[in-house]
């Protein structure tokens, strides 16, 4: 863990800016903001967590930073450059299992690499070399199928930082495990992430997971998603997890949820209210809310 | 399949009982890994050592997979030898006793007669030759099928342009049964054997068009999503992502065609034939060699299995990653 400390790589590139993005979506032809004028950003190689209640409009950001969503206002740029569609120089990890499930574990890896022409041996090495940081060297023959859930996500990340990218957008990547692979999943990305300081832009709805990982937190509000408050993680570098246990953690953990539960009962009374039953948020008060935090 | 299934049994226990890592995997994995890899490992390594080629305790297992692997295969050829030597016996009891209850043994040919028959047609070519000419139809009309109904399936399924433009005509096109097609298919084409492959073609060809559009239809977005983040354009994206996603439904399309391909020539070969194991099999009727007739048809059977074997093991080869066992059968 020192000998890692002692040569922290420190990345020039992947300044991810969005400055007043707003997304909408069609829905029976009406037009509905997902997210409303957002302003966020993730310097070069920081990692910054978007958090919010369900259906706030976090996937939808991420989907516009990896070029697969237009917003309908405001821009996303890379370094810079606007961003207008999918390419290389940002990894996405997704929520899904997205691996080709006919390409084995490191032609998976492989792929984007033989897009960009690097010559077979080198992409070998390259690949075996991500791999093994991963823990699943030995597990390159295989196929996606044969590979348990968080090890088909380690691959999916692997594959993400195959085309070494400016920046890793991850959305939920954790999301469909258990929790204890979960927080296994959590230690091995902070580790990688110490090696490789590259820049992540990761969305969930864990708040220990946030906290754990991140530098910095956007917290969102409620449908149309907004940032509601912006916190910074002063848990020092790098994370093991008996940080989790400490007083300090728990502080966080407490007031970003007091944060996403003020949201999630806006939305909620929303919801009722349009349903025509808004008597029922009276009866159910805070605590029996606190399930719906997705 | 059942031999398939033990195997993966014996490894499932074998990876239960040694807890100790596997010593061949250890200085490999060790490479690179940081710490937190190590613990996710010991965690994975319990389930996924059946995973690993390399067991330990390879040798003892080794002679009781082989044995359970022969007890598999032989129980299925025993069981085969017992399926179609019923159905010979069956039908060797009913001609022989001229069975007559509604159903009329009285004029058919036994087993014993048909088996004279094939040593006799074999003396000459003619029977082989017919055989053969079959087989190229075949070969012909559904090769052109495969690529024809492939390539279009692609293109309609990726793009919506293609699909408005080509798919009313077809839609018209696909209710009329290839056998339909018999005599506007003489006049249309220069020669009979040319209008029996385009029969043949025409069989095979909406099943394999209709499969490998639905195939590109179900692919998950998220793969292709996943391959335009990684850089591919749309080449890549069509031939690597695209074409290789659709290929289980494309071989269900295949071997869906091969059969209806089969159901067309024949049908063609009875009606406007020469040569073929189709026109064989009419020409016996007419000519009333009733142990023809019978030995026509089970040649028919036998080449239509031989080619859907030959289509199931180019799908295997062709798609190594699917898993061979099939989830729903109960041993």
């Amino acid at each position: 863990m020192s000998a890692v400390m002692s040569k922290p790589e420190v990345a020039v590139r992947g300044l991810v800016e969005m400055q007043d993005v707003s997304v909408q979506f069609k829905v029976k032809g009406s037009a509905v903001n997902a997210v409303d004028s957002v302003s966020i950003h993730v310097q070069p190689g920081e990692f910054v967590s978007l958090i919010g209640p369900s259906g706030c409009g976090k996937s939808s950001l991420l989907n516009v930073a990896a070029g697969f969503v237009q917003p309908s206002a405001g821009e996303a740029r890379l370094d810079g450059v606007r961003i207008k569609e999918p390419g290389a120089d940002r990894g996405v990890v997704f929520q899904q299992y997205s691996l080709f499930p006919w390409m084995t574990v490191r032609k998976n890896v492989e792929f984007g690499m033989k897009i960009q022409g690097v010559s077979s041996t080198a992409r070998e090495t390259r690949a075996r070399t991500l791999l093994g940081l991963a823990g699943l060297l030995h597990f390159e023959n295989h196929y996606p199928d044969q590979l348990s859930g968080g090890m088909k996500q380690r691959v999916g990340i692997v594959r993400a930082l195959s085309t070494s990218p400016q920046v890793l957008l991850m959305d939920e990547p954790f999301g469909a495990l258990d929790s204890q692979t979960r927080v296994v999943m959590q230690e091995i990305l902070t580790n990688m992430w110490q090696r490789l300081r590259i820049s992540v832009l990761f969305i969930t709805h864990d708040i220990d997971e946030a906290i754990f990982l991140s530098d910095r937190i956007y917290v969102m509000t409620a449908r149309p998603g907004r940032v509601k408050s912006e916190i910074v993680v002063p848990l020092p570098r790098p994370r093991t997890p008996e940080m989790t246990a400490t007083p300090e953690f728990a502080a966080m953990v407490q007031t970003i949820k007091g944060l996403i539960r003020e949201e999630s009962l806006a939305a909620m009374g929303g919801e009722l209210k349009e349903g025509g039953l808004a008597g029922l948020s009276v009866e159910m008060g805070p605590q029996g809310v606190e399930g719906a935090i997705e | 399949m059942r031999a398939a299934s033990l195997l993966d049994a014996s490894h499932d226990r074998m990876a239960y009982l040694s807890n100790t890592p596997n010593p061949l995997a250890r200085p490999a994995e060790s490479l690179d890994a940081p710490d937190a890899s190590t613990t996710v490992a010991s965690l994975d390594r319990v389930k996924y050592q059946a995973a690993s080629e390399s067991g330990a305790g390879a040798e003892t297992t080794g002679m009781a997979l082989l044995v359970a692997f022969v007890r598999a295969r032989l129980t299925g050829w025993i069981m085969a030898v017992i399926s179609i030597g019923s159905v010979l016996l069956a039908w060797h009891l009913a001609t022989h006793y001229r069975l007559d209850f509604y159903v009329r043994f009285g004029n058919i040919p036994s087993p014993g007669d048909v088996f004279e028959k094939v040593i006799e047609v074999n003396q000459s070519t003619t029977f082989i030759t017919n055989i053969g000419i079959s087989v190229r139809r075949i070969l012909y009309g559904f090769a052109i099928a495969g690529v024809l109904g492939i390539g279009l399936g692609l293109l309609i399924g990726r793009y919506r342009w293609f699909r408005q433009i080509s798919m009313p005509a077809l839609e018209v096109f696909r209710p009329i049964p290839a056998i339909a097609w018999v005599p506007m298919s003489i006049m249309l084409w220069p020669s009979n054997e040319v209008s029996i492959v385009f029969i043949t073609f025409l069989g095979a060809f909406f099943p394999i068009l209709l499969n490998s559009i639905h195939g590109v239809e179900a692919i998950d977005p998220v793969l292709l999503r996943a391959a335009r983040s990684l850089g591919a354009r749309e080449h890549t994206l069509l031939f690597e992502v695209v074409l290789p996603a659709a290929l289980p439904h494309i071989f269900t399309g295949l071997a869906v065609g091969m059969g209806v391909a089969w159901v067309s020539l024949i049908a063609a070969e009875m009606i406007s034939g020469q040569f073929g194991i189709g026109y064989f099999t009419w020409e016996a009727y007419s000519l009333i060699s009733y142990p023809e007739i019978a030995l026509g048809m089970i040649t028919i059977g036998i080449l239509g299995l031989l080619c859907s074997s030959a289509i199931r093991l180019t799908s295997r080869l062709a798609m190594p990653w699917q898993a061979s066992a099939s989830p729903g059968e109960r041993s």
